[in-house]
């Protein structure tokens, strides 16, 4: 085991200044207040400048428009863009989209979208959900039908964060409804502007606007599908295991969803001392103490828990630790962003709000818990009349 | 909390720690079957299976080579005792081990460390400062001669006759102790010597029994997960529906968080300590929790069966939350956990 601090070698200390710097620069207060407005966690100019330096393939070598950066400097760019809010929310569905694009998808078209990936004018947003589904994902009933070289594809989908700024819907569909529930899936990667295509907005509690799409007998070549007919629920599994982080590192896969609850922590902490500066309670009262430290225990039990166990742990924490400090803080901590008195300017406020999304979206946690119940714990599956059928 | 920095998180054991784990896992699935458990309930002791652990070097093995130990890790312990802990095994591990090592860095005498080291000699600590006063419950105290304690600015080696058992929860060997109780007394360190000593040897007893806490929980989880597929309803085994299934899932998930609290504590306590100091609290604390839920999940689990004593279950039951319960209450680590968090912030 090993869990010492890594030092950084001059180069990664270059990087590190350079990536200051460059956030600095770019993550103006107007880029933050215009996030604010459209709650979409998405400007392109900025991510068009992350694209520039190679930072949205980061691993990528240099020639295929990457930073070539070690894994250290890597880490270190994606933590400082999640500390930051950096609105560059299509990165990470691009990334997943493209594991599969990457495995399995024609490969003219791989290498017409490569550098495209790669500088940003190519993003991919992730078309899985359907309004009758939810989190049962392989019901999918959005249909492909063959037309000569083409496909024609009718029905929609739910919860497609990032469709109104991506180039690309990475669609589940179904091309064989007389097969087998999850053998007649197929995937396709739709251009979003196609003839056919409407995307209607979706506001949400934790300020991030998601839609839904709308597939009205949209034509797609053949050269969009990816992976076999047929074949879609293998495709899919490449990106939904990396999104599930299974076979993954150790660290938990929750983290990024309860990071409101710890910036919401440190501004508790830092207003509980303030709060005492000017003569009133708390930071040094036994139960503000003992309560604020539950929170800190569970959020790093969170941290510290691997994998899908993370993604229940963290956000299951991210809610009940966002509304046990709404109480803690008291009546101040339910003022917003901007508003006088605002714990930490709206962090509290906003972590609860936030939390109640993370345990759904990517897999609720119900999925979650039963992947840990039949995969590690070897319990027996429960049969539900529409486990294999539709 | 790791979120801005730049750490390893390794987790994986290293090749002694592969050998030293099975080696004691054997040890102890082999010599301590729920019988021997049951027929300890009243001493709270297996001298056999203590004698066959210290054969093995349990209580050496911490030891720095200076003292004729083997100098390894608070966290190859911390490995050793979640085994112990799996079957509920009545040895004074926990208490014993992080004595002998205060022992070794207070500079005790080293007859009396030689005599701790073959575990021949059991040696104890009393987990709250003393007050000449009161009496308080010290775990092991019922077999154990030599008490370690704390009282007014002093780290104080007590020596007498092990204490009378008290009847308890966890059918352990604890037993009221007071300063009065003993026939020497020796001072080891004082002042800011003896802080550190006291402080340094509860953070060591809270990571060795948080991992006691951790085996406890997992095997207490594997007998309800055992259950729960064989046990049917209705025609389908209990285990199949999401009302049994997810409090399963949920202690699995609690059991392998509070697990790598404990390795990540154990290590950063004695190679980075004043990095994330609440770091045993942390790790002792969540234990504390997740064993609790696990027993009372894994008992409900097994309904009527579950609370009838002949059910093993119980037993691990009493101790989940009989173990830990001299060091005080979570609440107290709670508040000392939050104010290491803000003394960072400010």
């Amino acid at each position: 085991m090993d869990f010492s601090t890594i030092t950084l070698s001059p180069a990664q200390e270059a990087f590190r200044d350079e990536l200051r710097e460059f956030l600095d620069s770019h993550l103006t207060e107007e880029v933050y207040a215009r996030d604010r407005e459209r709650k979409d966690n998405f400007d392109e100019d900025f991510y068009l400048a992350l694209g520039s330096r190679g930072w949205l393939t980061p691993e990528w070598p240099k020639s295929e428009g990457g930073a070539d950066l070690d894994e250290v400097c890597s880490v270190h760019l994606e933590q400082e863009l999640e500390r930051r809010r950096a609105p560059d929310y299509a990165a990470g569905t691009t990334r997943l989209v493209w594991i599969a694009v990457a495995q399995c998808g024609d490969p003219v078209l791989r290498e017409e979208l490569k550098p495209r990936v790669a500088s940003g004018t190519a993003r991919f947003c992730l078309g899985y959900t359907e309004p009758e589904g939810g989190s049962d994902i392989a019901a999918a009933r959005t249909r492909a039908v063959r037309d000569g070289n083409d496909w024609i594809i009718n029905g929609s989908k739910m919860f497609t964060t990032g469709a109104h700024y991506s180039q690309y819907v990475f669609l589940l569909v179904r091309t064989d409804s007389s097969l087998p529930k999850h053998r007649g899936l197929t995937m396709f990667l739709v251009p979003l502007n196609s003839d056919g295509v409407d995307i209607q907005p979706l506001h949400t509690l934790g300020d991030e606007r998601t839609n839904i799409t709308y597939y009205n007998d949209v034509r797609v070549s053949d050269r969009y599908r990816i992976g076999e007919v047929n074949n879609g629920w293998a495709v899919l599994h490449g990106p939904l295991d990396a999104e599930h982080s299974i076979g993954g590192d150790s660290m938990s896969v929750g983290a990024t969803h309860m990071r409101p609850l710890y910036e919401a922590l440190e501004a508790t902490a830092r207003w509980a001392n303030e709060n005492q500066a000017s003569g009133g309670s708390t930071d040094d009262d036994p139960l503000f103490r003992s309560t604020l430290g539950r929170i800190i225990v569970h959020a790093e039990a969170g941290l510290a828990t691997p994998g899908p166990m993370g993604r229940v742990k963290c956000t299951e924490t991210a809610v009940s630790g966002a509304r046990q400090l709404v109480d803690l803080v008291g009546p101040v901590a339910m003022l917003p962003f901007g508003t006088e008195g605002a714990v930490g300017d709206g962090e509290i406020e906003f972590a609860h709000r936030h939390a109640q999304a993370t345990t759904i979206y990517g897999g609720s946690v119900e999925v979650f818990r039963s992947l840990i119940a039949e995969s590690i714990l070897k319990l027996p599956r429960p049969d539900f009349p529409g486990r294999k059928n539709l | 909390m790791g979120y801005d920095e730049l750490r390893r998180y390794d987790y994986s054991l290293e090749e002694h720690q592969v050998a030293l784990v099975k080696a004691f896992g054997d040890l102890f699935e082999k010599e301590c079957p729920p019988a021997v458990v049951r027929a300890s309930e009243g001493s709270g002791f297996a001298p056999d299976l203590w004698k066959r652990a210290n054969h093995m070097g349990l209580t050496s093995m911490s030891i720095p080579a200076s003292f004729g130990g083997d100098d390894s890790s608070l966290l190859d312990v911390a490995l050793v005792a979640e085994h112990a802990g799996a079957v509920l095994a009545p040895v004074p591990l926990v208490s014993h081990v992080v004595a002998c090592r205060a022992l070794a860095w207070a500079g005790a005498p080293r007859e009396v460390i030689d005599a701790a080291l073959t575990g021949e000699r059991i040696v104890t600590l009393a987990l709250a400062p003393v007050t000449p006063a009161a009496k308080q419950l010290v775990p092991e105290a019922a077999i154990a001669g030599d008490v370690l304690a704390y009282e007014a600015g002093e780290f104080i080696l007590h020596s007498g006759s092990p204490r009378k058992s008290v009847p308890n929860h966890a059918g352990s060997a604890v037993g009221w102790w007071s300063p009065s109780s003993s026939d020497h007394r020796l001072v080891l360190a004082s002042g800011a010597d003896a802080d550190d000593l006291f402080r340094r040897a509860c953070d060591e007893w809270k990571i060795l029994m948080a991992a006691s806490l951790v085996g406890l929980a997992d095997r207490a989880l594997s007998i309800g997960v055992e259950f729960s597929k064989t046990r049917k309803t209705m025609r389908v085994p209990i285990g199949s529906l999401q009302g049994v299934s997810f409090p399963l899932a949920d202690g699995a998930i609690g059991v392998e968080g509070a697990r790598n609290l404990v390795s990540r504590s154990a290590w950063m306590l004695e190679n980075a300590p004043d990095d994330q100091p609440e770091l045993p609290r942390i790790a002792f604390s969540y234990a504390r929790e997740v064993a609790a839920d696990v027993v009372a999940t894994s008992v409900h689990v097994q309904g009527g069966l579950g609370v009838s004593l002949e059910a093993d279950i119980t037993m691990y039951f009493n101790r989940a939350t009989a173990w830990p319960a001299p060091a005080g209450r979570i609440s107290e680590d709670f508040a000392e956990i939050a104010a290491a968090f803000a003394s960072r912030i400010r």
